[in-house]
């Protein structure tokens, strides 16, 4: 069985990897089983930092032969090494699951030996896991950039969801801070698996690759694009590689290297990303509407904020007739909301009390419409523009102090394996 | 005003009082604890089959997912729960319609609020419940939820441990669901006394180090930690006991 020290080494060099949802997925169990997996995802308990543990998040070793300038485990850090057995793994998992305090496995590894080597054996470990343990919870596994397309696959069919991280967010960056790997060595592969996605659901496969799909992680503000960049290249995974999730996770210096920048991002643009992420998804906005290829999101608001001051022509809109989609641009009102809404007013025509009672916040949305024909925002734009701009103002504080706090604390590792 | 006071386990008893309740008005209730005032009169109601089944047809009637919403309403541990379910069949009796959408009237948005919190509640506890392992491996999970729902969480791990044997005991309720491997039994238990297998303190040990290892410590966001896991739940956490 693992010590504590091993398991300590292991899942403190995997927390940065942002993903932990187990959502997704409904794999059923099976007679001589244990687990399944739930649509929506189950969070089992929250650390002090306010994120979710769903999944078991863990390395098989942390001992890379790359050397990515960002990377607390590059092969030139000095730091504590070690790695756990598939077997480990396994008895760890069954046995957290049992108690209930998992959702399943997410399991990622540094590169040792070969990538063949390393995909050989985390694939190994998932085959175990489901085949020999007979576990039908949820699974995430992690790619390995130039391992064999065979494996990866094989592996594929076994598990929920498997990601490759781009890392950064252009060629270049990647060719500075992660030499030994390349674009094609991220998107192949990535591409790869969407096709086996899509044959085997036209083939109907018993078994199919990757029912949770794929994601993908980067790094922001360890290099210079802009947040245009970043979401155009969001928005090209979501339409090309049919990717579940694009995640953010901003810079925070740990070494000293004339490569990487002295100061972090902050978690304020990571949430700005994270803000215009979910407009792309949801909300039926195109990359061109939030932000400029050149240009940054705005701090002051947020993007759809931003966007509806940009375009006061279209508002307000009546809250009773506007179609789903118009709704969904109004600043404050989200996709939960408007479909309240849109139901509540087959019944009878709603007024701004309603909206309050069916708990529609509309600190930002009054300056957008209008209840039975009866405006109650501010009149002007620069009115409407102040005044958001102090209702948001606690945010971007509290923001700016958690930041100035994180970029004084060393111990604070930022990127991924 | 009249009182009707009905068992909270019964709910062909609640529907006897709101087929009296109807007829000369008045407040029903589950609680014991019942403030009283002078000209009240209390009406223990018993269950009567022609009353209880008259109300039920109407509400099928007008919306056949009426009852179901209503049992599952009726799990709830606030304390006015028989009124707000209450206002909500006399809507629906109003309306002859299903008005579960009618997000303009008080009445539903309190009935939706209560549903809604249940069903959060079962959600949020099927990730916080924690089994221990026995002695004999079976496994149990001791808690205490706001709303009655262990019967609905049982059936959610009898899905996922259908091989294994557990307990869900609500200690609050002194109620627990037992499952033997293949079927769930749900009934009335006092104290459990329980035998705790060999390796439990061991995985025990490895979750808190886990727990620990995988916070980022200089990103402290507490507010949010207890938002999405209040600290009432916490208990029955071996990772917040130290």
């Amino acid at each position: 069985m693992i010590d504590e020290t091993r398991l300590e080494i292991l899942t403190s060099s995997a927390k940065y990897d942002v993903s932990c949802s187990s959502s997704g997925s409904r794999r059923k169990n099976t007679e001589s089983g244990i687990g399944n997996a739930y649509a929506s995802g189950i969070c089992h308990s929250f650390t002090p930092d306010g994120r979710c543990i769903s999944l078991l998040k863990i390395l098989m070793s942390n001992e890379c032969i790359y050397d990515c300038e960002y990377c607390p485990n590059r092969n030139s850090a000095d730091v504590p090494r070690a790695k756990i057995t598939p077997d480990e793994i396994c008895e760890l998992v069954i046995n957290f699951y049992k108690r209930n305090y998992i959702e399943g496995l997410f399991l990622s590894s540094a590169v040792f030996e070969t990538p063949n080597r390393t995909m050989e054996l985390l694939a190994e470990t998932v085959r175990k896991l489901r085949k020999e343990y007979n576990f039908n919870g949820y699974i995430h596994l992690k790619g390995i950039p130039y391992a064999d397309k065979t494996i990866v696959e094989k592996a594929a069919r076994l598990v929920d969801r498997m990601s490759y991280n781009v890392e950064l967010p252009s060629e270049k960056s990647l060719k500075l801070l992660a030499p030994q790997k390349t674009k094609d060595s991220l998107l192949m592969p990535m591409k790869e698996l969407k096709n086996a996605i899509e044959s085997d659901k036209l083939n109907k496969v018993r078994n199919r690759a990757l029912p949770a799909g794929q994601t993908t992680q980067m790094i922001i503000g360890a290099s210079p694009e802009s947040d245009g960049q970043i979401l155009k290249l969001t928005e090209a995974l979501y339409r090309k590689m049919n990717l579940k999730r694009v995640y953010y996770s901003s810079y925070l210096p740990v070494v000293k290297s004339s490569k990487l920048p002295d100061t972090g991002a902050g978690l304020l643009r990571e949430h700005r990303l994270y803000q215009a992420d979910w407009l792309i998804r949801f909300y039926g906005f195109d990359v061109n509407e939030i932000c400029n290829e050149d240009e940054n999101l705005s701090v002051e608001y947020d993007p759809k904020c931003a966007w509806a001051l940009k375009n006061m022509h279209l508002f307000p809109v009546e809250i009773n007739t506007a179609p789903l989609e118009t709704l969904l641009r109004v600043p404050g009102i989200g996709a939960k909301s408007a479909y309240k809404i849109t139901e509540a007013r087959r019944y009878a025509n709603l007024d701004f009390d309603n909206l309050a009672k069916m708990r529609v916040v509309l600190k930002r949305a009054k300056h957008f419409i209008t209840c039975k024909g009866k405006f109650y925002g501010s009149g002007s734009i620069t009115a409407i523009s102040n005044s958001l701009l102090i209702s948001d103002g606690g945010e971007v504080n509290e923001q700016l102090t958690m930041f100035s706090e994180n970029s004084t604390a060393l111990s604070a590792l930022t990127g991924q394996i | 005003m009249i009182i009707y006071f009905v068992s909270d386990s019964d709910i062909n008893a609640f529907y006897t009082a709101i087929f009296d309740c109807l007829k000369s008005g008045g407040i029903i209730t589950s609680r014991q604890d019942f403030q009283l005032t002078l000209g009240d009169t209390v009406i223990n109601v018993e269950n009567d089959c022609t009353k209880c089944e008259e109300v039920k047809t109407a509400l099928l009637l007008y919306d056949r997912y009426a009852s179901d919403d209503i049992a599952f309403a009726l799990r709830s541990g606030d304390n006015n729960k028989e009124q707000t379910v209450f206002g909500y069949v006399k809507i629906l009796l109003k309306t002859k319609a299903p008005v579960i959408k009618r997000m303009n009237l008080d009445e539903i948005l309190k009935f939706n609020a209560l549903t809604y919190k249940i069903t959060g509640e079962l959600h949020r506890l099927k990730g916080l419940l924690r089994f221990i392992e026995c002695e004999n491996g079976v496994l149990y999970a001791p808690y205490s939820p706001d709303n009655n729902i262990t019967d609905l969480l049982a059936e959610h791990f009898k899905h996922r441990l259908s091989c294994e044997k557990f307990v869900i005991h609500d200690i609050k309720r002194k109620l627990a669901t037992i499952y033997d491997g293949n079927s769930l039994l749900t009934g009335k238990v006092g104290n459990a006394e329980i035998y705790v297998s060999e390796r439990e303190k061991e995985f025990e040990n490895l979750w808190k180090k886990y727990y620990k290892s995988v916070n980022i410590e200089s990103r402290p966001h507490t507010k949010q930690m207890k938002g999405s896991m209040p600290v009432r739940y916490w208990k029955f956490l071996p990772e917040k006991q130290d």
